[in-house]
């Protein structure tokens, strides 16, 4: 298991312990007030200035002589970071997780507190301009996005159920989004998204620029050689560059390197070929997170 | 070498500007690395629970391939690429 879930997993994975999202944890650490700075102008956080340097330009920046040593340090802290007093509006504190189907679904039927909403995801908006309603939050953070009017969409169907938010989860799984659950701040909770590679926020800064905002499941892909019939179906489906079709021998390999184990290929395979295993299972993934 | 100098002209899109982001946004979309993002701009006194000033700005330019699709794209001709 991965450093977060020895840190916060009380025993198992940092996302299936049923504090982390409690709402005592929450009034402990002030999450509303948090949330609320974090979020009324979140589309800033690229563009503010944060000692003095903005994101923009942030590759050339990172790959500057000791000063982008520095700068990387500082930003994996404040990523990272759960002491008092971190800023909300650099989203100090906000990380996550790739989780397959099974777990998301987990933790919507028994963790997430409700209530539970379905918003606009503001990465794709601020990245694409364009307004979907995939983004599921929980806990402190329903009342928070609720009265930001730009979030909400336009049917006001937004208020989920456990078994509805299930549901919406499995169709953007099945549409190829990667299923992600966020402290927000850590130790807290309160956010599942459906992502993209790289219009996330978290999966921009960590396969661009190697930031860890996001991190890889806890499982990874294998493929039955037998099982599959080189209908390349999955290939198009991984927002990773996992999968690759091998011409000469006519069936799909999966780079267990490369590989994020969201699993959201298997929504393709009608030979049943793609399963997830645990990640320590396979040597070349072990521990790589 | 640096990243390519990407930028957009505020005077003609943006709070400032003709065009409204959040009505056209073709950049953000023709951009294959998607480079651009669409922000409130900092330092501009707004009500921040439902804002009405939006900017695009260029921020992942070291990832900017010069394939120049935002200039042609962009109606009111806002973008430059060094």
């Amino acid at each position: 298991m991965c450093q977060w879930c020895m840190k916060h997993g009380a025993g198992g994975k940092w996302y299936m312990n049923a504090r982390n999202y409690s709402n005592e944890l929450a009034d402990s650490i002030q999450a509303r007030e948090y949330l609320t700075e974090q979020w009324k102008n979140f589309e800033q956080v690229y563009i503010r200035k944060v000692m003095g340097i903005s994101s923009i330009d942030l590759g050339y920046k990172l790959q500057m002589p000791i000063i982008g040593k520095v700068l990387r340090w500082q930003v994996e802290k404040m990523i990272h970071s759960d002491a008092k007093g971190r800023n909300p509006t650099r989203a100090d504190g906000h990380f996550g997780q790739v989780i397959p189907l099974e777990d998301a679904k987990a933790i919507l039927g028994n963790l997430a507190a409700e209530p539970i909403i379905e918003n606009y995801c503001m990465c794709r908006w601020m990245q694409r301009g364009i307004k979907e309603a995939c983004c599921i939050n929980f806990g402190n953070l329903s009342g928070v996005i609720e009265k930001l009017p730009r979030f909400i969409p336009k049917n006001n169907v937004y208020k989920l159920d456990r078994e509805e938010a299930i549901k919406r989860l499995e169709m953007h799984n099945r549409k190829g989004y990667v299923a992600s659950v966020w402290f927000q701040p850590v130790p807290y909770i309160n956010a599942i998204c459906s992502c993209e590679n790289p219009e996330c926020g978290g999966l921009r800064l960590r396969n661009d620029f190697g930031l860890h905002t996001i991190y890889k499941a806890e499982y990874v892909v294998q493929i039955d050689a037998e099982a599959c019939n080189g209908c390349a179906l999955c290939v198009a489906k991984c927002q990773f560059g996992a999968l690759r079709f091998i011409p000469s021998l006519k069936r799909v390999m999966v780079d267990a390197e490369k590989c994020w184990g969201c699993g959201v290929c298997r929504h393709m395979c009608r030979q049943d070929a793609l399963k997830i295993v645990p990640r320590e299972a396979v040597p070349a993934a072990r521990g790589r997170f | 070498m640096g990243s390519p100098k990407v930028r957009v002209d505020y005077s003609k899109c943006g709070e400032k500007g003709k065009v409204d982001p959040r009505n056209c946004g073709k950049c953000l979309r023709a951009c294959d690395p998607a480079i651009f993002i669409m922000h409130e701009p900092v330092g501009v006194d707004q009500d921040y629970i439902d804002p009405q000033m939006w900017r695009i700005t260029p921020v992942w330019l070291s990832l900017c391939t010069r394939c120049m699709k935002c200039v042609e794209v962009c109606p009111e001709k806002a973008i430059t690429v060094d």
